[in-house]
């Protein structure tokens, strides 16, 4: 059968080179299916050769995953229908594919409009339901909001408010997926579990894939690093957050929450990290109404200042003064008004007991204030990313240099020690943002030659180190790609690589599935 | 110096959707917000105070509900807030909610400024601002982009139309409209936000303001809505086909019908 | 000052500059047909300083008879003095519909008229017609950012009253006109309070947001020497140039030009999108331009799912035959 769907690589699509990791990789072909049906035909043709097949989205990740590694490109960005809805006990659910924009699906979720010319009978009748029910929400909010779903289900992607609600993996029900040799398998919630630490996984064609699971213990912090697996587990948590490395995914259903009464969001300001932490510490104790604890050191607030005061498309952000060194964002989602001035005052009461000034904070209520903290936000690595972008034009080879480790509660402090420690004696241009209601922060390292940039990476490598050692994640949320591949093994050890290795040959024999993902290139071969 | 900024209770943009089984506009407690172009009619108003001194009133004319923009006003700087509402006022056009609106700021003892946004989000019209002026009888100027200078007597302000800037000085007691300008609107502070949950709330009935019912709400507003429906969602692109000069000579023809108009 | 007779239809025609704006002709165009289905008179109404051949103009547009009011107080056109004058025109002549051209101006001083007369006004109108039963002007206007219409008639206040959006209605076909003096009608009355310091023209466009033309490229414009026919379009259209991402990723374009979530949000009339393919992030940027013209080489390029027109070609080639036809 002659093969329309894969095209050469031709110059006008030097864009599906690269992410936003910056990074820049090749290939010599690429598809752009639309369906499950054309996804199937694609890899049945490439598994004839063992072409090596990088799968894409919207090429928003961070660690480089969606980067080309010889081969073939599988763009996944027209697989973007919603393709049903169902409901039960009261909760709903979506069927999208992988295409789907986050930004996107949001808006139709709460427009309540959908293409819906091609649901069948059941979609079309839970949608008149849906109509009727109080708001919903798709609770994961990671920053980049143009990302795809199936991007955020292969790295099992979160956000701010994964504090409260968790990553993505806890909001999945259903998946269907392409193996490298173009069969088929589905795996629903609560449907296959491993029996200890083996799992048997029917394709539907009718074959059976085997799988011994690693044995290692996963961190007990946010976590985006290798498979997921532990004993009895449910089959479909393997394939959440794999990188693209076992299956590629065609369908996914997702799960939604009611949208919280009222949103309100709080920035609070501090002389410097230590008061943010304690604040953060304090607040972490309220036990309920908080759904996001974020963090913007005095150098990503510096960068906002610069952006604002040089860059007309910044003058939006909300005007900093320089006694603000940094700043704690809190966000709270309540039933009602009563819960919502409550912790407020319970806020109020942190930020002095820290060190803050109550004075000093900035309160949104309603969606155009949320939009003026979501663009401060998002300007954060908005910013950092034209920075790299200046440094890469004189010299290519510089990706992003950015931290995505997270620890167990008890260390977070040593980490940001050693971070704040290490930073200074390298005098290298940085600045930090994130999670830290999960003990997760980004640092990013902006440099501006190719020396900083080693030393970049150095020190980037040498705190991956410390927090294996701490018992943490390598990486907590933007999975592990290409980028961080050398680190996986820093955390997880040889023999624990050797064990994923032989997982990702059970469901991918010739290797062809994101390659350079996970792993590098040689351990796949060896396995 | 006495300012009163109007303030108008909208829905949410981000929720603001059409149901799709009514085809109403979907209203509800929850995302009803304080009308976007308000928030910067009122950090005009708070800049403009802050160098004449004096006081700021929020006034609405709306549901009870309403006092929620009032307080959400005072959270951000504002004095005061005063709530128009009653049966009487509800379906009220333009003219009917400027004739409330005029009476209200009268019944307060009369402005030396007024400040409102250019228009509200929900019914686009820009009309209250210029209505309200004409029946206080003071002038007005639409879409002010910035306050060049504010005094006890007079304020020198800026706008810019298509492609006029003006300069032109307004004696007080005068109205302005403001477009989302160089002013950001500020955030609420914690103490701010408690402030505006404590303030007391004046409410002022038809009757309070000794209102001709006559004037007010649906009997009072000329403007009927014959039918509202969903407007032809964008179709499919039209394909310009042909030769490649044909495509531009079909391409120029679609700009110039776009840009003056189909001859 | 017998010829002007009461219940006629009235277009308010505005100059700028010494010039009649065009949506003036365009309301007197339609009210043409509105005036003949109603039976009604069609007045055209210049205040301030006439130009020269603007009531050969305004007849040939369609209009009856042009009435002009000029007095000292109306040469700067500010709010108060309009709208008072022509209240005092409206209460001696009593109009039973007064058009106004939805212009910054326009919407500034009518509600002022409306208040006054104590009648209603419906603002932005794109589409106006006669109801048969009744003869009433119905006026029909996007609600809601565009996501409603809605029709309004007002059936017991007089004038009826609407500004409409300028473009929406086509410039009328010129017809042989015996009009060629105005009917003056004096207007005594002071200055307006507010006083006009200083006015200047500005040059557009210095913000990219703002501008009401845009010519956008994208990687398919291949070269960065290409990028001077996309200037050449821009220039020749009165508009600027804007860029998707890539191209200023690469430093082909500063980032004062980028269109799209990471950059700047436009609304412009007019967007020419030369190769751009559209994701989302760019698409994020667009959602505001009214008319979208795309052209790119990839039939499937989601930017055509938001455009108005596509070209399915080499946008180098598409813009080199065209510059050639602007001459």
């Amino acid at each position: 059968m002659e093969q329309t769907l894969i095209r050469k690589l031709v110059s006008a699509d030097e864009e599906y080179l690269r992410d936003e990791s910056k990074k820049v990789g090749n290939a010599e072909s690429i598809s752009f299916p639309e369906t499950h049906e054309q996804v199937c035909e694609i890899m049945t043709e490439l598994y004839k050769t063992g072409t090596p097949v990088t799968v894409q989205g919207s090429r928003t990740g961070l660690a480089a995953a969606a980067v080309p590694f010889g081969g073939h490109i599988l763009n996944l960005s027209r697989m973007d229908k919603v393709l049903g809805m169902r409901s039960e006990d009261g909760r709903f659910y979506i069927t999208v594919q992988p295409g789907v924009i986050l930004q996107k699906l949001n808006k139709s979720i709460a427009a309540r409009s959908f293409s819906m010319d091609a649901w069948d009978e059941e979609s079309q009748e839970t949608y008149k339901a849906f109509c009727r029910a109080g708001s919903l929400m798709f609770t994961p909010d990671p920053t980049e909001s143009t990302a795809s779903i199936g991007g955020m289900v292969a790295c099992n992607a979160s956000g701010a408010r994964s504090y409260h609600y968790g990553a993505t993996r806890g909001h999945i029900e259903a998946l269907r997926g392409v193996l490298a040799n173009g069969e088929t398998i589905s795996l629903s919630r609560g449907q296959i579990f491993a029996k200890g630490l083996e799992l048997s996984l029917p394709t539907e064609q009718g074959s059976t894939i085997n799988v011994k699971l690693p044995t290692y213990k996963m961190p007990e912090c946010k976590n985006a690093s290798g498979y997921y697996c532990h004993e009895d587990m449910d089959a479909i948590d393997l394939l959440i957050g794999s990188d693209g490395t076992l299956a590629i995914l065609t369908e996914i259903e997702i799960s939604l929450l009611p949208v919280p009464a009222l949103t309100w969001g709080i920035t609070c300001f501090f002389p410097t990290q230590s008061e943010a932490v304690a604040y953060t510490k304090l607040t972490k104790n309220i036990s309920q109404g908080i759904a996001a604890i974020e963090y913007f050191d005095d150098c990503a607030l510096d960068i906002l200042r610069k952006q604002k005061a040089e860059n007309t498309a910044f003058s939006g952000l909300p005007f900093l003064p320089k006694e603000y060194g940094c700043a704690v964002y809190t966000e709270l989602h309540c039933d009602g008004e009563e819960q919502a001035y409550a912790l407020l005052e319970t806020l109020s009461g942190n930020c002095a007991q820290a060190g803050g000034n109550p004075d000093m904070t900035w309160v949104a209520t309603s969606d155009s204030d949320r939009d003026v903290l979501h663009f401060f936000r998002h300007a954060v690595p908005e910013s950092v990313n034209m920075q790299v972008e200046r440094s890469k034009r004189n010299y290519p080879e510089i990706t992003k240099v950015g931290g995505d480790l997270a620890v167990p509660d008890d260390s977070f402090e040593t980490l940001m020690n050693l971070y704040d420690a290490t930073l200074e004696k390298e005098g290298l241009q940085h600045a930090a943002w994130g999670h830290i209601g999960d003990n997760h922060i980004h640092v990013n390292i902006l440099p501006r030659d190719m020396d900083e940039y080693s030393r970049g990476k150095a020190l980037l490598a040498g705190w991956a180190a410390e927090v294996s050692r701490m018992g943490g994640a390598v990486s907590a949320e933007h999975g592990v790609g290409k980028l961080k591949a050398p680190f996986l093994e820093v955390m997880y050890g040889e023999d624990h690589i050797r064990e994923m290795a032989a997982l990702k040959a059970t469901f991918d024999p010739k290797c062809m599935l994101g390659r350079g993902n996970l792993f590098a290139p040689q351990q796949e071969v060896e396995r | 110096m006495k300012i009163f900024v109007c303030m108008k209770q909208v829905p949410a943009a981000a929720t603001a959707s059409i149901d799709p089984l009514t085809k109403t506009i979907v209203r509800t407690a929850n995302n009803a917000v304080t009308n976007p172009f308000d928030l910067y009619a009122l950090q005009t108003a708070l800049d403009i105070r802050k160098q004449t001194g004096g006081s700021l009133t929020a006034i609405t004319m709306g549901i009870p509900a309403a006092e929620r923009v009032l307080r959400d006003a005072v959270s951000r700087g504002a004095d005061g807030g005063v709530l128009l509402s009653d049966r009487a006022f509800a379906g009220a056009d333009t003219l009917a909610t400027s004739y409330a609106l005029s009476l209200g700021i009268e019944k307060m003892g009369g402005s030396d400024l007024i400040v409102c946004g250019k228009m509200a989000v929900d019914g686009d019209t820009a009309q209250i601002g210029p209505e309200l002026a004409q029946h206080l009888g003071i002038p007005h100027v639409s879409d002010v982009c910035e306050i060049l200078e504010a005094a006890e007597d007079h304020l020198v302000v800026r706008r810019v139309w298509d492609e006029v800037e003006q300069e032109l000085y307004l004696p007080l007691p005068a109205l302005i409209t403001v477009v989302k300008g160089q002013n950001l609107p500020q955030l609420a502070t914690i103490p701010g936000m408690l402030r505006g949950r404590d303030v007391e709330i004046p409410l002022f009935t038809a009757e309070a303001l000794n209102a001709d019912t006559e004037r007010c709400g649906l009997k009072g507003s000329p403007t009927q809505v014959v039918r509202t429906f969903t407007p032809p969602v964008r179709g499919q692109a039209k394909t310009i086909e042909g030769s490649e000069t044909q495509q531009a000579e079909e391409l120029a023809k679609v700009i110039k019908e776009v840009l003056y108009g189909a001859d | 000052m017998e010829q002007i007779k009461k219940g006629a239809l009235w277009v308010f025609c505005e100059v700028q500059s010494g010039e009649l704006l065009p949506v003036g002709m365009q309301l007197l165009g339609r009210a043409k047909t509105l005036a003949a289905e109603s039976n009604r008179p069609l007045y055209a109404i210049v205040l301030g300083k006439i130009p020269e051949g603007a009531v050969k103009t305004l007849g040939a547009a369609g209009a009856d008879e042009v009435i002009c009011s000029d007095s000292p107080a109306l040469a700067d056109k500010l709010e108060q003095p309009y709208a008072d004058s022509l209240i005092d025109l409206a209460q001696k002549f009593e109009p039973d519909i007064l058009l106004v051209g939805a212009t910054p101006f326009g919407r500034a001083f009518a509600p002022r008229v409306a208040a006054a007369l104590g009648t209603g006004l419906t603002a932005d109108c794109t589409e106006l017609s006669i109801e048969a039963e009744s003869g009433l002007l119905l006026q029909t206007r996007p609600a809601f950012g565009g996501n409603m219409m809605a029709t309004i008639k007002t059936a017991t206040h007089r004038p009826q009253m609407a500004t409409v959006r300028p473009g929406v209605l086509p410039l009328p076909e010129p017809v042989e006109t015996p009009l060629s003096e105005p009917i003056a009608i004096p207007y005594n009355n002071e200055a307006g309070l507010v006083r006009l310091l200083r006015e200047t023209a500005i040059s557009k466009g210095a913000d990219i947001s703002q501008s009401k033309i845009i010519v956008a490229a994208g990687r398919g414009i291949g070269q960065k020497k290409n990028l001077k026919l996309v200037q050449a379009l821009a220039d020749k259209l009165g508009g600027e140039v804007g860029a998707s991402r890539p191209l200023v990723d690469m430093g082909f374009c500063p980032y004062s030009s980028q269109i799209g979530q990471t950059g700047y949000s436009v609304a412009p009339d007019l967007l020419i999108c030369c190769g751009i393919s559209g994701a989302v992030q760019h698409l994020a940027g667009i959602g505001g331009a009214k008319t979208v013209i795309a052209i790119n080489t990839d039939p499937k390029a989601p930017i055509f799912s938001v455009a108005d027109y596509k070209i399915v070609g080499d946008c180098v080639t598409v813009l080199e035959n065209l510059l050639k036809l602007l001459g």
